[in-house]
């Protein structure tokens, strides 16, 4: 640590390099200061490398198994038997509607038609898979004396006239299976279009982006606007379009980042009113960031819609640690130092300080790894090489460069009259002067008071916190969505409902068919249908007691799963005929699927909890259930993975911070001073979530991380301080006077800058991430305000007679102290 | 100590039995209890009948349920198994018997409250095996004999895989259930002891039999190709009167002198001297014609599986369409008085009120 021994008699003002002893300072500053040219040469061939890197090996993704928990039974379950689970794969669903008429239209059958072979031509489509009132495979089953009778749905003379539509009719009244095609209203109809995974013949995987734009373009866009013909609105679901959407979103997030960028600089030259500092410290930031996209694209990371939010977070940490080094550089050159002795000054003065805070982010960032979600673990390790390429750009090469370009010499002048007029409580003076009071006793109580009832109204406020997604549809985009009021519409017009949770049965090669089997698939879908919230079940038995029927001329008395094994056979494999999604080709993986009203969680714990005890009850060696699959299935292991890192989280994050407050102040009474602002700023997060209709996801897991993480810098700043004027002999209300006057501005700083930096995600299309960046901006603004002023009341109570600690900071105090 | 010890090692045992028996085994539909299920009346239910006042219904899962207010509540039943049930009767206001899936028969004592099994597809085999080996072939050529008693093997063998699908009870003793491939079996004695009447039905075929049912001072069992049979009361066998029609009859009803058969693709067959001869009657439906009743002012109604009501002022000798308020797929059918019909069918019970 011997670069941090600040001397402060060693730092006079100093006007011209030949009265500077340059081999003075630690043996970091010598090394990194008398070879400049060097460091800078460094910096710039790593610019260039990763700057090819970053051009070169960026892949955006957005894929969802990275935002699953992979370790999750559930997650396990599902993914060793994904692939035999066709029927809850990858399918979109293309819905047409008739905005002046019906489905029995002429012309909108016409088109339809179109629709329906172009989608089929489409690459990516399984197209023997496809499914509208115009393939072939959808057809019509009647029994009559004769036995079994069926045709397509579209008869093969069908022309258009009013007797073919009118057989049309009589034909949909008569099949089932193309009545799910169909909508309720019978204003418009569904094209089933299952993907492949990868292209069978380049085994090229699917682009789901470029998909989604073919879908558009090609469909959407065509048709909608077709001159001709009834006027037709096209909806489209499905995850192939849910990716696509969340890609063009992430593919936007570069716009904010301008946006943020923008808004920090422009915070920054407010500041410094020095446009060549503010550049240094701009540029310096944006290194960084170039750094860290290079790096992470050569280690092979993608970049996802929670690791595209690590630039947002590095320019803003970045852009405020670099003001803090220009604010000493400035008030050095404004005394009269030459910048290069300015530069070596403020290293001195800030490194370890700045390494401090830094590592603070580092620890707040590296505690998600604890999180079973590839998304977070990936956020985490790229946040933490943000972090750490901080130290070098804004830590190192900031004042080296400075050190060539200096400031302006108004600038500089500016801020030491700032400074002494702050001191006579003038400008923001008058604000610093209005903080001290909370060092007396009046105002500490009534802070302290004000605190514990904000505390515990937010605390009864959070315990209505929901788990998991509120929303209806798909809750990665905005309820206002296009692809989600797609949802809306075709889940308010079509019998079933896009939120699955599936059980999967498993039992040995050709056992799907066996009477027990499908006596036992029968009662666990009778079972789940008992379940509030569970809209209907369909499985293979209901597809078998449909056959069994059919064998006996349609009687309902057999509606059954036959015991005859013969009999249940013949229905199994004509279901799966019928239907191929109902098991898999070895016939050994059974889904049983439950279309839920809704995904919130007290449905799917409810689903989960029946679920559970029927597969612990009747599970068996070739018979086992095991959950669970669909969107709800996977949805609900999160919401079980979240609720449960969300304690641990907050345990290791308070745990790591309180250590790291431990060792910079060596007190617990100062730990206490430290963190209860930030308890308190936790607590009324949770309460705004509540506000805002937010569950605990995903996406919130990272924000008390990082907002506590990086909202303890702001306490380090002012209590590391505050320590050390008090050990030196200062009284407690002057102690907290002269930090303030030495790093209260810069904590108003951090608090903007920090604030700009993620409250453009707010405008994010993806949800998640404008929940994140609201709760995030909210943290960062309420922890510098509740630093600023908690802080000293409750050092009124805590540390007001003598503090015990040494604090790290001690050097830097006791000069401006003198 | 010992003692104590061997308590343990026998407690942990007997806890290690009960887990293994209720994970390890499959429990039979005749074994299992039927749930309570607040969907029960808005599920599969095939069957509706009355003891006294009291609405009784019966379908899929063991599901029985009964109802006081004529249709507006229904309170679910006991029922010792959760086999799929097909039909029900009630000769009396307290004795009834339903029959399904996996060859059971229950039966109640308490007007439909709680029901015992009394038979089920795993004791038929036997008894039947029990019967023709002392069977003396009254009525039956020797050949014939052999065929039934191959057949009570080939039945004890195959175990519970054939349902009844319809039961009749003359008064609280004398009953008859009938199923798959000539399935019968009568009793004397409300259902102690039953007895295969194999040998008793002119059905050389073996076709299956879907209902049997008193009508115009007949017993009449009717099934698969157009078979119509009717019971020679004197020789105690059910002998085929012919009808001239290929395919499934599902029912019959009756009035007074007529005989009402009904079956696939609204086809009506009626008699009015006792099975003779039979007229179709033109409905002008083309769907399986399912269920049957008869209004307390005389009408005579027919339900299909789309769910159009049919009504017949005269007997029988035509029909008219009655709209309905909703079209419920309809399996079985009784009225509620002379102002409304209680419909079962796949959408479970639904009360719709009757035009006059």
């Amino acid at each position: 640590m011997a670069v941090g021994t600040n001397n402060p008699d060693v730092m006079p003002v100093v006007p011209s390099l030949k009265d500077f002893d340059s081999s003075s300072g630690s043996w970091l500053e010598r090394l990194l200061f008398n070879n400049r040219l060097a460091v800078m040469l460094i910096c710039l061939i790593a610019t260039a490398v990763l700057g090819y890197f970053l051009a070169t090996q960026l892949v955006l993704n957005a894929s969802f198994e990275k935002m699953i928990p992979q370790n999750h039974p559930f997650v396990k379950n599902y993914l060793a038997n994904q692939a035999d689970l066709r029927g809850l794969g990858n399918a979109i669903r293309v819905v047409v509607e008739n905005t002046e008429g019906d489905i029995y239209d002429p012309q909108y059958l016409a088109t339809l038609r179109e629709i329906s072979d172009e989608l089929i031509l489409t690459p990516g489509v399984d197209r023997a898979g496809v499914k509208s009132l115009w393939t072939p495979a959808v057809r019509w089953v009647e029994v009559t004396e004769e036995g079994f009778q069926g045709d397509p749905v579209m008869a093969d003379d069908y022309d258009g006239s009013p007797q073919s539509i009118a057989q049309l009719r009589q034909n949909l009244a008569r099949s089932s299976t193309a009545q799910n095609l169909v909508a309720n209203n019978e204003k418009s109809s569904m094209i089933v279009v299952p993907l492949l995974d990868r292209d069978p013949q380049t085994m090229a995987r699917l682009d789901y982006r470029s998909f989604s734009h073919t879908l558009e373009e090609s469909i959407r866009a065509k048709y909608e606007n077709a001159k001709d013909g009834p006027k037709l609105k096209i909806h489209i679901i499905g995850f192939a379009k849910l990716v696509g959407d969340l890609m063009d979103g992430l593919a936007q997030m570069a716009t904010y980042f301008v946006a943020s960028a923008l808004i920090a600089t422009a915070i920054i030259f407010a500041y410094t009113r020095c446009v060549r500092s503010t550049l240094v410290v701009v540029v310096c930031s944006l290194i960084a960031v170039l750094w860290q996209l290079g790096l992470v694209s050569a280690l092979g990371f993608e970049i996802d819609p929670f690791s595209v939010l690590v630039p947002f977070l590095v320019f803003a940490i970045g852009v405020s640690h670099g003001a803090q080094k220009m604010n000493g550089i400035l008030q050095d050159v404004g005394r009269g130092t030459h910048r290069l002795v300015a530069a070596r000054y403020t290293f001195r003065r800030l490194f370890l300080a700045g390494l401090t805070a830094l590592l603070a982010d580092a620890v707040g960032f590296a505690v998600l790894m604890v999180i079973d979600f590839p998304v977070i673990k990936d956020l985490a390790i790229t946040a933490s090489i943000g972090v750490a390429i901080l130290i070098v750009t804004n830590l190192v090469l900031l004042p080296v460069l400075l050190s060539y370009v200096g400031v302006s010499s108004t600038a500089a002048e500016r801020s030491l009259r700032l400074e002494r007029e702050e001191l006579r409580g003038k400008g923001f003076g008058k604000f610093w002067l209005f903080l001290e009071r909370f060092t007396e006793r009046r105002w500490a109580s009534k802070v302290v008071l004000v605190a514990a009832v904000l505390a515990v109204g937010g605390f009864v406020v959070s315990l209505n916190l929901k788990i998991g997604d509120l929303d209806a549809g798909a809750p990665e985009l905005r309820p206002e969505s296009r692809y989600n009021r797609d949802n809306a519409y075709i889940t308010g017009n079509y019998s079933l409902s896009s939120d699955q949770f599936a059980v999967i049965l498993k039992t040995p090669p050709n056992g799907c068919v066996d009477y027990k089997t499908l006596t036992e698939v029968d009662r666990l879908g009778w079972h789940l249908r008992q379940v509030p919230g569970v809209q209907t079940t369909v499985s293979l038995a209901d597809s078998v007691r449909v056959v069994t029927a059919g064998l006996y001329d349609g009687s309902s008395k057999w509606l059954t799963v036959a015991r005859n094994q013969e009999t249940a056979n013949f229905a199994g494999n004509q279901s799966l005929i019928n239907n191929p999604d109902l098991a898999n080709k070895e016939c050994s993986i059974v889904p049983v699927v439950a279309y839920l009203a809704d995904h919130r969680a007290e449905t799917l714990e409810r689903v989960v909890q029946a679920a559970s005890e029927f597969a612990a009850e009747h599970s068996v060696d070739e018979r086992q259930f095991l959950l669970a699959a669909g969107n709800s299935g996977i949805e609900a292991a999160t919401n079980i993975t979240v609720r449960e890192a969300n304690r641990t989280m907050l345990l290791y994050v308070y745990v790591a911070v309180m250590a790291l407050c431990y060792i910079a102040f060596r007190s617990w009474r100062a730990v206490l001073v430290a963190v209860v602002p930030l308890v308190l700023t936790s607590i009324l997060c949770e309460a705004l979530m509540v506000f805002l209709g937010m569950g605990i996801k995903v996406a919130t897991l990272p924000v008390i991380a990082l907002g506590v993480g990086i909202g303890v810098d702001y306490a380090l700043y002012l209590l590391s301080a505050q320590l050390a004027y008090q050990r030196s002999g200062l009284s407690l209300a002057m102690a907290y006077k002269k930090t303030l006057q030495f790093t209260g501005r810069i904590v108003a700083l951090v608090g903007v800058t920090l604030g700009a930096g993620v409250v453009t995600w707010a405008w994010s299309p993806i949800k998640f991430q404008a929940d994140m960046g609201i709760l995030l901006t909210f943290m960062f603004i309420v922890n510098m305000f509740g630093a600023l002023v908690l802080v000293p009341a409750l050092s009124y109570f805590l540390l007001s007679p003598k503090p015990v600690a040494t604090p790290i900071l001690a050097g830097e105090a006791e000069r401006l102290a003198a | 100590m010992k003692f104590r010890e061997r308590i343990r090692t026998l407690s942990s045992v007997l806890v290690l039995m009960t887990v293994a028996c209720s994970s390890w085994a499959f429990q039979d539909p005749l074994d299992r209890p039927a749930t309570k299920s607040a969907l029960a009346p808005r599920s599969l239910l095939n069957a509706v009948a009355y003891a006294g006042e009291r609405l009784v219904v019966a379908g899929q899962r063991g599901h029985i349920l009964y109802s006081d207010d004529a249709g507006k509540t229904w309170t679910q039943a006991e029922v010792p198994v959760s086999s799929d049930l097909t039909a029900m009767h009630f000769p009396t206001s307290q004795k009834g018997w339903a029959v399904g899936h996996d060859g059971v028969v229950l039966a109640t004592t308490d007007g439909g409250k709680s029901w015992i099994k009394q038979l089920d597809g795993r004791a038929l085999g036997q008894v039947m095996q029990e019967y023709y080996a002392r069977f003396e072939g009254k009525g039956i050529d020797a050949r014939q004999l052999e065929e039934l008693r191959a057949a009570a093997q080939r039945i004890a063998e195959e175990g519970a895989d054939k349902p009844f699908l319809s039961v009749w009870f003359d008064s609280e003793t004398d009953g008859y259930a009938v199923g798959v491939f000539n399935l019968i079996f009568q009793t004397s004695d409300g259902g102690k002891t039953w007895t295969p009447w194999f040998d008793r039905t002119e059905n050389p075929e073996q076709l299956h039999f879907s209902s049997i049912q008193r009508a115009g001072n007949g017993l009449y069992l009717v099934g698969e190709r157009g078979m119509v049979l009717k019971l020679d009361k004197e020789a105690q066998r059910f002998r085929s009167v012919s009808v001239d029609y290929p395919g499934t009859f599902f029912g019959l009803t009756g009035r007074e002198q007529s005989v009402v058969v009904f079956g696939l693709r609204g086809n009506v067959f009626r008699s009015e001297d006792g099975g003779a001869q039979w007229h179709k009657v033109l409905t002008g439906l083309n769907v399986t014609i399912t269920g049957a009743t008869l209004t307390e002012d005389g009408r005579i109604v027919l339900v299909s599986q789309r769910g159009d009501v049919l009504m017949s002022a005269d007997n029988g000798r035509s029909f008219t369409p009655s709209p309905m308020a909703q079209a419920l797929p309809a399996s079985a059918v009784a009225p509620v008085g002379t102002h409304a019909l209680v419909l079962v069918g796949t959408r479970g019970v639904n009360i719709q009120p009757l035009k006059k």
